[in-house]
C-alpha cells in the first residue's frame, strides 16, 4: 500500500484527523500554561514576556504556522469524512435512538468542531492579528524592551460581558469536543486495552474534557470580575 | 437391484483402497468441468470450496441472502471426531461402532466406517481455517462428552459450533469466489434438475429478487439442501428449510431413502400458542445436569415449586435406571409424549414436562462451598454459589429460555417438549454419494446417509463436512473422468427449454389459483397431520388416515391457495407455496414409508412393534434394509430394498434400563 | 394487547416508499416480534393485500437474516437480542411501533423491510479467510493457542453478519463487522501469515461499498445482538496501521 493509498482510505483519513487532533490537544496544554500568566497581577510582565518570546522565537513561529496548517488539515479532512458519512445513508430514519445507543458528545463532533473553528477565527482576529499586524502599545520590563502589551489588550477585551460569554461558550464547545475527541483518537490509533482504558477515559474526560476547558474559561471570567469590582 | 458400490475388502481398508484406485481428472481437464452445488450449508459450502480448490468451475446456489445463513449455522452442541485427544480409549472403530449402534442398525457399515475415518481430518481442516474451538489453558483443544457417549470426542465452540464451522466453510467458499473459481448465486432457488440423455446436466433456478427463471449447465449437480423437517410445519429447522431441491431430484429419478426416519429432539421449548412459527431447541447438554419430571397426579395445576418432592415423577430415572435422564433422544422424546398423552403434562398447554435444575444448583453449590472451604455455608449461600456455576455452564441457554418464555429458569423448572429436529432420510446415494441419476449427487442431511434410523448428537456436523471436504472431492472424479469430452451443453438445448417451461407452467398454475387460503394455512394443516399421525409414534390406522388426508389437502391446496403479488418480483409467498406443494407430496411418501416399515427402529416407532415394557422392537429378519422409493407419478411410488449386511457389528436390541 | 404498527412499505428498489399504519389486536406477550408480522401478513393476504416482505430464517438468533429497525433501535429494545428473539412482553397495550428497514447506501432496499446485504459477502471475499486448501492442515493440536486469545477470537467470530452495526451507526459504517473478522483471524496463529494484507484488502472493499467511516460513537457495540466489542475496531486500526507502515510496496 502506497502512502497515497493509505491516506485515501477511511481509516487513513481518520488517522490524520486523530493525529492532528492529538497534536492540538498537546497545544492546548501549552497554551493554557502560558495564558495562566494573565491572572498574575504584575502589570503584564510575565504574560507579555511570554507572548513576546512566543512571537519571536523562530522555532515557535515555525510550529505556530504548522499549527494553523494542522488545524486546517484536521478541519478539512473531518468535513470530508462527515460528508462521506452523510451520503452513506441517503434515506434517513424516521425514528432515532437519541442517547440510548451512543453518547450525545460523540454525535456532535462536527457541530462542536465547527463552533470551535468559528471561535478560533474570532479569537485569532482579536488577539493574534492585533499582536502581529495591528496597533498595539509597547512596554518594557528590564532586559525585555519594547514588547507589545497584549496583556492590556486582553484585559480590555474581557471588560465586555458578551466577549466573556463568547469565550466561555467556546470553552464549553472545546470541552464537549474533547470529551469524545481524545478517547476517539486513541481508539483510532488502536489504543484500546482493558488495563489502560480507564486511564484514557480519565485523561480524555477529566483532563481534556474538564480541567483544560475550565482552566481556559476561568481566565476571562476572573479578569471580568476583577475589573468590575 | 440397487448397487451401493461399497468397495470390497476389509472394512479398514475400503476407503483407502478406493482412494488409491479411483479415476482421476487431470488439472487441465478440471478447468473445463463445471459443477453445480445447491445449498451452502456445511455440506454445500465445503464441497463447493473444495471442488473449486481442485480446479473445477463451480456454481453455488442458496435461497438465503448470503451463503453464511444456511441452517447448519444453528447447530449448537458440537462435532464428533475420533481424535482420542483425551486418552480415554476412543478410536475410529469405536466412533464407527457407536454410530452404527446409535442408528439402530439401519446404516451401512462401509459408509459409517469412512465417516469415522475422516472425522479427525475435519477437525484439522477447521482449525487451519481459523475455527475458534474451545481450548484448555494449555492451549490444546477441549472435548466434552455428548449425547450419552462414554468417551469425550465432541469438539465445540461454546454453544455455537455449527455457526463457527459454517463460517469456516463459508470463508473458504468466499475465498474461491474471490479467486474466480466459484460463481455465487444467493437469493436463488433451484426449481428443477435438467437431464440430458439420462444424466444430470444442469438446473432451472429462480432469481428470488427479480423472479426470473435461469438455466444453468453443469457436468454434475450436487444437492446439499439439508433436511425436510419443516414438513411438520413446526420444527427446529429454519423457516426457509425445505425439501424442494431434493424432491425435484426425486421426481427426476433419484430414489428417496428411508423418508420416514425423523429425529424428534427431546429438549425444545414448548409451543406457546397458535401463533407459533417455529420451535427452539435447547441444547441436549442440559440433560447432563437437569432432572426431568412431571407431577404424579394427573392434571395437576399447582406451580412446580408447590409440588412436594414425593409427588413428583422422575419418569426417565424410574423407567431407565441405568441411563436415567441421559437416554438417547428418541427414547427421551417418546417417554415425554407418553406422560403428556396420559394427562400428566404441565404448563398451560399440558404438552410439556419439567426440566429441573434445582438439584444441580444445590449439588454444584456444595462442591463450590467445599472448594472454598466454607463447611458451614447456609442453604442460601450454597444455592447462590450453585447458580453461579450453572450460569457459567449453561448461561446462554438459560438466557434464551428466559427471553422466549419470560420465566426465570434459575428459580422455576424449565418446560420442555420434543420437537422435530433432523431427518435421517433423504436422497438415496451410493458409496460415492451419487443418487440413482448419473451425475446427480446428494450430500449432508439431504442424503439418506450414515445415521441409520437415529442420529447421535454432534454427528450431523461431522457428516456434512465429511461429505463436502473429504468424500466428494475424490468420488466425483470417478464420474467426471469420463466426462472430459463432454462440451458444455448450451442452455438453449431442448432439454433446458422443456425443463424451464415445466417450471414456468407450475409457477403460472400456482399464481392463477387465486384461492381463499394462505400458504401457511395449508402448511399448518399438513404439519398437524404429520405430527399427529407420523410423528413420535405411528400406527397402521393413523398412517392410512394420514395418507388420505394429505391427498385431500393437496387437492384443496391446488384449488384454493392464495398467492398475493406477482411472479416477476420478490415474492416470499410464492417461494413458500412452491415449497409447501412439495411437502404435500413428500408427506404422503413419508407416511407410506412408515406404513411399510412395520418395525420400530430409532426415531421410527410403530406402536404395533413394542415389547411388553413399551420399548421399541426392531424386526431384523424383515426390515434390515434401506427403503429406496422410486417416483412413479402422483401418489405412486415403487419400493426398492437395499439389504443391509453387518459383518462387523452384530445387531442387538438397544437397552437403557 | 392492541398495537399500532407503522411499517415502511416499498415495492422495490426504485420505488420511493412510505409508511403504512396497521392496527393489530390479540397480540399475546408470548409472541415473538416476527410472529406478529406473520399474523399481520396472514390477515393482509386474506384481505387481498400484499404482505410485508422481511428477511428471516432461523428464528433463533443465529442466522443473522432478520433485520428490523424498531422504534429507532436496530433489532428493537432488548439488549443483545435479534429481532426474531424479541418477544412482545417488551411492549404494552396501545403502543405504537415504527418499523423501518436497515438504512444505508450499501444496503439497498429490495422490498419493504428486506435489504441487500451482499456488500458484507464482498468484504469477506476481499480477505476474510485463511488461505488454506482442504487437506493441507496439520494436526489440530500441533499449534497450541493461548486460551485467552482463542476465547477472544471466538468472541469476535460470534458475529452473525446481520448488519445491525451498520444500521445503528450514524455513519452507516461497517467497521464493527469488518473488524470482527480481521480480529478473529489476527488473534489466531493460523491467520497471522496474511494478517496485514487481509486488513488492507478488507478495508479497501469496505470503503468501496460505500459504508461511512467510524467516529467511535460505540452505537454498533450497543446494538450488536452478539455483543461484539469495539475493541475489535481498535485491533483493526492497529492491523491497518501496521499494514500501511510496513507494506513492501
Amino acid at each position: 500500500m502506497k502512502w497515497s493509498q493509505f491516506f485515501n482510505t477511511s481509516i487513513g483519513k481518520k488517522l490524520l484527523v486523530g493525529a492532528t487532533g492529538l497534536f492540538l490537544c498537546s497545544f492546548v496544554i501549552v497554551h493554557l500554561a502560558g495564558n495562566l500568566a494573565l491572572l498574575k497581577e504584575d502589570g503584564g510582565e510575565a504574560f507579555n514576556t511570554y507572548a513576546a518570546f512566543m512571537g519571536h522565537n523562530g522555532l515557535i513561529q515555525f510550529i505556530a504556522w504548522g499549527l494553523k496548517i494542522v488545524i486546517l488539515i484536521h478541519a478539512v479532512i473531518a468535513i470530508q469524512l462527515t460528508f462521506r458519512n452523510r451520503t452513506a445513508r441517503p434515506v434517513k430514519y424516521a425514528v432515532r435512538p437519541g442517547n440510548k445507543t451512543s453518547s450525545w458528545f460523540s454525535r456532535q463532533m462536527a457541530i462542536m468542531g465547527s463552533v470551535l473553528f468559528i471561535f478560533l477565527v474570532v479569537h485569532l482576529a482579536q488577539f493574534w492579528w492585533v499582536m502581529h499586524y495591528g496597533e498595539i502599545g509597547k512596554v518594557s520590563y528590564g532586559a525585555v524592551t519594547e514588547v507589545g502589551n497584549l496583556y492590556e489588550v486582553v484585559w480590555f477585551a474581557f471588560k465586555e460581558p458578551w466577549i466573556v460569554i463568547l469565550y466561555v461558550l467556546g470553552m464549553v464547545a472545546l470541552a464537549f469536543h474533547l470529551i469524545h475527541g481524545f478517547k476517539s483518537a486513541c481508539q483510532t490509533f488502536g489504543l484500546n486495552h482493558p488495563k489502560y482504558n480507564g486511564l484514557i477515559s480519565f485523561i480524555g474526560v477529566g483532563f481534556f474534557g474538564i480541567i483544560i476547558p475550565l482552566g481556559f474559561a476561568v481566565i476571562p471570567v476572573v479578569i471580568f470580575f476583577k475589573q468590575i469590582s | 437391484m440397487l448397487n451401493a458400490k461399497i468397495p470390497a475388502g476389509p472394512l479398514e481398508t475400503k476407503w483407502s483402497k478406493y482412494k488409491s484406485t479411483v479415476k482421476l481428472v487431470n488439472p487441465a481437464n478440471k478447468r473445463k468441468l463445471e459443477v453445480i452445488v445447491i445449498g451452502t450449508g456445511l455440506a454445500g459450502a465445503s464441497a463447493a470450496a473444495s471442488l473449486a480448490e481442485l480446479g473445477y468451475k463451480v456454481k453455488a446456489f442458496c435461497f438465503q441472502d448470503s451463503a453464511r445463513r444456511a441452517h447448519s449455522i444453528a447447530a449448537q452442541g458440537g462435532i464428533n471426531a475420533a481424535k482420542n485427544y483425551q486418552n480415554d480409549g476412543d478410536s475410529v472403530f469405536r466412533l464407527f461402532y457407536d454410530t452404527v449402534k446409535g442408528g439402530d442398525y439401519r446404516a451401512r457399515e462401509g459408509n459409517v466406517y469412512r465417516l469415522a475415518e475422516v472425522s479427525g481430518a475435519i477437525i484439522d481442516q477447521c482449525v487451519a481455517q481459523g475455527v475458534p474451538f474451545a481450548r484448555e489453558y494449555g492451549g490444546l483443544l477441549s472435548n466434552r462428552s455428548f449425547g450419552g457417549t462414554q468417551v469425550q470426542r465432541t469438539f465445540y465452540a461454546a454453544g455455537q459450533t455449527g455457526q463457527q464451522l459454517l463460517l469456516g466453510a463459508y470463508s473458504a467458499l468466499q475465498r474461491q469466489v474471490s479467486l474466480g473459481n466459484v460463481k455465487m448465486y444467493s437469493r436463488h432457488e433451484m426449481l428443477d434438475i435438467v437431464k440430458v440423455d439420462g444424466k444430470a446436466r444442469g438446473i432451472i433456478a429462480r432469481d428470488l429478487v427479480s423472479g426470473k427463471l435461469e438455466r444453468h449447465f453443469g457436468h454434475a449437480v450436487l444437492i446439499c439442501s439439508g433436511g425436510y423437517g419443516n414438513v411438520f410445519f413446526l420444527s427446529t429447522n429454519a423457516m426457509g428449510s425445505n425439501v424442494t431441491a431434493a424432491w425435484k431430484a426425486h421426481k427426476q429419478g433419484a430414489f428417496f431413502g428411508n423418508p420416514c426416519f425423523t429425529q424428534i429432539h427431546p429438549t425444545c421449548i414448548p409451543v406457546s400458542g397458535d401463533h407459533q412459527s417455529k420451535l427452539t431447541l435447547m441444547s441436549e447438554s442440559l440433560r447432563n445436569d437437569g432432572r426431568i419430571w412431571v407431577p404424579k397426579k394427573q392434571n395437576d395445576t399447582r406451580k412446580a415449586i408447590d409440588i412436594p418432592e414425593e409427588e413428583r415423577d422422575y419418569y426417565l430415572e424410574r423407567r431407565y435406571p441405568a441411563f436415567g435422564n441421559l437416554v438417547p433422544r428418541d427414547v427421551a422424546s417418546r417417554a415425554a409424549k407418553e406422560r403428556c398423552d396420559a394427562g400428566y403434562g404441565v404448563g398451560a398447554s399440558k404438552m410439556a414436562v419439567y426440566l429441573d435444575y434445582a438439584d444441580a444448583i444445590v449439588r454444584y453449590g456444595k462442591i463450590e462451598a467445599s472448594k472454598k472451604g466454607q463447611d458451614h455455608a447456609s442453604q442460601e449461600e450454597i444455592i447462590a454459589m450453585g447458580k453461579e456455576v450453572v450460569k457459567e455452564k449453561y448461561g446462554n441457554l438459560f438466557d434464551m429460555y428466559a427471553k422466549i418464555t419470560g420465566e426465570n429458569p434459575y428459580e422455576t423448572p424449565m418446560r420442555i417438549y420434543p420437537a422435530v429436529h433432523y431427518t435421517m432420510g433423504g436422497l438415496w446415494v451410493d458409496y460415492e454419494l451419487m443418487t440413482t441419476v448419473p451425475g446427480l449427487y446428494a450430500l449432508g442431511e439431504a442424503n439418506f446417509s450414515d445415521h441409520g434410523a437415529n442420529r447421535l448428537g454432534a454427528s450431523a456436523l461431522m457428516q456434512g463436512l465429511a461429505d463436502g471436504y473429504f468424500v466428494i472431492p475424490y468420488t466425483i472424479g470417478n464420474y467426471l473422468a469420463d466426462e472430459i469430452h463432454t462440451k458444455p451443453i448450451p442452455t438453449d438445448d431442448p432439454a433446458f427449454v422443456a425443463a424451464e417451461k415445466a417450471v414456468q407452467d407450475q409457477l403460472d398454475k400456482l399464481m392463477n389459483i387465486k384461492g381463499k387460503h394462505s400458504v401457511d394455512h395449508f402448511h399448518k394443516a399438513l404439519g398437524k397431520i404429520m405430527w399427529d399421525k407420523c410423528g413420535m409414534a405411528r400406527n397402521e390406522k393413523g398412517l392410512q388416515e394420514a395418507i388420505t388426508e394429505i391427498q385431500a389437502l393437496r387437492e384443496e391446496f391446488w384449488k384454493d391457495v392464495r398467492i398475493p403479488g406477482k411472479q416477476n418480483e420478490f415474492n416470499p409467498e410464492l417461494e413458500k407455496a412452491g415449497r409447501v406443494a412439495d411437502f404435500l407430496e413428500l408427506g404422503e411418501l413419508m407416511c407410506k414409508d412408515a406404513l411399510n416399515r412395520r418395525e420400530s427402529c430409532g426415531g421410527h416407532f410403530r406402536e404395533e412393534s413394542q415389547d411388553k415394557d413399551g420399548e421399541a422392537q426392531r424386526i431384523d429378519e424383515e426390515f434390515q434394509y434401506v427403503s429406496a422409493w422410486e417416483y412413479k407419478g402422483p401418489s405412486s411410488s415403487e419400493l426398492h430394498k437395499e439389504p443391509l449386511t453387518f459383518d462387523i457389528v452384530h445387531p442387538t436390541q438397544r437397552s437403557y434400563k | 394487547m392492541k398495537l399500532t404498527l407503522k411499517v415502511w412499505r416499498q415495492q422495490n428498489s426504485q420505488d420511493k416508499g412510505g409508511f403504512e399504519t396497521y392496527q393489530v389486536s390479540d397480540v399475546s406477550t408470548d409472541m415473538s416480534f416476527l410472529e406478529v408480522f406473520d399474523v399481520l401478513n396472514e390477515r393482509l393476504i386474506n384481505e387481498g393485500k400484499d404482505p410485508i416482505a422481511f428477511d428471516h430464517d432461523c428464528r433463533e438468533g443465529i442466522c443473522g437474516a432478520c433485520s428490523m429497525y424498531i422504534n429507532g433501535r436496530a433489532h428493537g429494545p432488548w439488549h443483545e437480542t435479534t429481532t426474531c428473539q424479541l418477544h412482545m412482553r417488551a411492549y404494552n397495550d396501545g403502543d405504537t411501533i415504527v418499523v423501518e428497514p436497515w438504512r444505508a447506501k450499501a444496503f439497498p432496499v429490495i422490498k419493504d423491510l428486506a435489504v441487500d446485504r451482499s456488500a458484507f459477502d464482498r468484504i469477506i471475499q476481499a480477505g476474510g479467510f485463511i488461505s488454506v486448501n482442504t487437506g493441507n492442515a496439520v494436526d489440530a493440536n500441533a499449534i497450541p493457542i493461548d486460551k485467552v486469545d482463542a476465547d477472544a477470537a471466538f468472541a469476535a467470530a460470534a458475529c452473525i453478519g446481520c448488519g445491525a452495526c451498520v444500521a445503528a451507526c450514524k455513519n452507516s459504517s461497517a467497521m464493527l463487522f469488518t473488524s470482527a473478522k480481521v480480529s478473529q483471524l489476527a488473534l489466531l496463529p493460523q491467520g497471522r501469515p496474511e494478517h496485514q494484507q487481509r486488513a488492507e484488502d478488507m478495508v479497501a472493499q469496505m470503503d468501496k461499498e460505500g459504508f461511512g467511516s467510524c467516529t467511535n460513537t460505540g452505537a454498533c457495540e450497543a446494538e450488536c445482538p452478539k455483543g461484539i466489542s469495539i475493541s475489535n475496531i481498535a485491533r483493526l486500526n492497529r492491523e491497518f496501521i501496521g499494514a500501511g507502515f510496513s507494506s513492501k510496496a
